[in-house]
């Protein structure tokens, strides 16, 4: 089970557009009064309390409780596993584990604008944690479509052999060294590369964009012809794309420097409510397009637990 | 923290991006608030046979059904596959291997019964659905008695019995696939 010390901080990327991380910023004393109110959370958060005759951090119990889910396209996937149904990966892997890499990806891109957002930073280790999910659930896909995909070609030819195949495949690739590196030990060694090479993430980030294009067109479900399932009435939600776009607007915003400048300001100025109501629109677009990608997470995961796979 | 100053472009970029958002988001919500008709449109559009649905569920449509009903058959097909073969590898000189692979099968002939009854079968299916889950309990009785024999000699006296039973539990296996695939008669209409 992982604990507070599992979990390091910034050990995937924080804000590529900063360069500079919170430790690097002036002392606390000369921060604005609302992000000192702010820092309030962060120390609750370091409070321990008695938990089976040890003492822990309510931090600890957060980020287990919050990074657990991370791990559910894999025990999803567990059952086909154990009992080697080729018939489950073949059919649903892709999207039970597809689906559970973009949801992690999403949840990793997600802790920084958070932090940006509330000011708080307890919650900053499951960045690494679901950056760590995501590979796994990225390098399972792969594998798991490479040995059991009726496309014809191999290994390789399952995995590489179309457009939108050869993509998921170079996200793969890149997504190996960030898994490799993703701890204190290759941070200490790489030094000032370290943050360089997780940059990484973002190349991932668009590439996802490529990959569903590929896969799911620009268009949504006619009839039988598009993505989406035929015989529900929300082609439009069931778009990968869309959902891939309506979550990436607010992921983005909160990176672009025009953006942060403005909420930094408004921080300063104590009118947190200003920022949090001009952010509520994004904020909701992105919830809205994040339930249908966990709607899809859970339906096709329990019919892979079930191991009654659904291709639809 | 950035560098720069905040500028009024900055507010303009942040209300900009705020106002296509909510733009969207609204227009999602009017989106949904469709659902119910296009769904009952897309189902129609589909081909859907309200008679193939149990009462009290939503129009399914033929090509639905038999996508779960395959759904719930291949991976038992194939899982029995790999039993039966691995029973067939043991037989003759391996008894607890022979059983260890009985008993696997077992397991997946009793979970495909319980799936069959959960299955929200047609009411002109359901008798031949009745049927199935009948053999299919037969053989699974079987060979669950063919699990517990003590010798080899016992356990292959089993063989005739426990191919006949899956011979009829294969053949109710594909009346219930064909009459879910065969659209109801114009006398079946409600």
């Amino acid at each position: 089970m992982a604990t507070t010390r599992d979990y390091q901080p910034d050990l995937y990327p924080g804000d590529a557009w900063n360069g500079r991380d919170d430790e690097e910023r002036p002392d606390f004393a000369r921060r604005p009064p609302e992000r000192a109110a702010k820092k309030s959370v962060d120390e609750w958060m370091e409070v321990e309390f008695k938990f089976g005759g040890s003492r822990i951090k309510r931090k600890a119990l957060a980020l287990i409780l919050l990074g657990a889910p991370a791990a559910a396209p894999l025990f999803f996937m567990l059952p086909a596993l154990l009992t080697l149904n080729e018939n489950t990966f073949s059919v649903s892997v892709d999207d039970t584990l597809g689906t559970g890499a973009e949801l992690c990806l999403f949840l990793c891109l997600l802790v920084t604008p958070l932090v940006t957002l509330t000011g708080q930073r307890w919650f900053v280790p499951l960045r690494r944690w679901y950056g760590i999910m995501m590979a796994c659930c990225a390098i399972g896909d792969a594998l798991a479509a490479g040995l059991t995909d009726s496309f014809a070609g191999g290994f390789l030819g399952r995995v590489a052999g179309h457009a939108f195949e050869l993509v998921g495949f170079i996200m793969v690739m890149l997504v190996l060294p960030l898994l490799a590196t993703g701890n204190r030990w290759a941070q200490r060694k790489l030094g000032r590369y370290w943050k360089k090479l997780h940059w990484l993430t973002y190349v991932i980030w668009a590439l996802l964009a490529v990959h569903l294009m590929l896969l799911e067109g620009f268009g949504f479900q006619h009839g039988s012809d598009g993505s989406g399932f035929p015989g529900d009435g929300d082609a439009v939600f069931h778009q990968r794309l869309y959902q891939y776009s309506a979550c990436s607007v607010f992921l983005l915003a909160l990176r672009l420097p025009p953006v942060r400048r403005w909420i930094a300001a408004r921080q300063k100025e104590g009118r947190n409510w200003l920022v949090y109501a001009t952010i509520l629109p994004v904020f909701a677009l992105f919830v809205f397009g994040l339930i249908f990608i966990v709607n899809e997470e859970i339906f096709k995961g329990i019919d892979s637990f079930t191991e009654h796979p659904s291709a639809e | 923290m950035p560098s720069r100053e905040p500028s009024r472009t900055d507010g303009l970029v942040v209300v900009a991006i705020s106002v296509l958002a909510a733009v969207l988001v609204i227009a999602g919500l009017v989106y949904a608030a469709g659902t119910s008709g296009r769904h009952k449109a897309a189902l129609a559009a589909a081909g859907c046979e309200p008679n193939l649905s149990p009462s009290g569920l939503q129009c399914t449509t033929v090509q639905m059904l038999t996508s779960r009903y395959a759904a719930i058959t291949a991976p038992v097909n194939q899982q029995l596959k790999t039993d039966m073969a691995a029973y067939g590898a043991s037989e003759w000189r391996h008894l607890a291997a022979a059983r260890a692979a009985l008993t696997a099968e077992v397991t997946v002939e009793n979970s495909f019964g319980a799936s069959l009854a959960r299955f929200p079968f047609p009411p002109d299916t359901a008798q031949l659905a009745k049927t199935l889950i009948q053999v299919n309990e037969t053989r699974a009785q079987l060979t669950a008695e063919q699990a517990r024999s003590s010798s080899l000699k016992r356990l292959r006296s089993f063989n005739r019995r426990v191919k006949a039973a899956a011979a009829a539990v294969r053949a109710a296996v594909t009346l219930v696939r064909q009459s879910l695939d065969s659209p109801p008669a114009a006398s079946q209409e409600p």
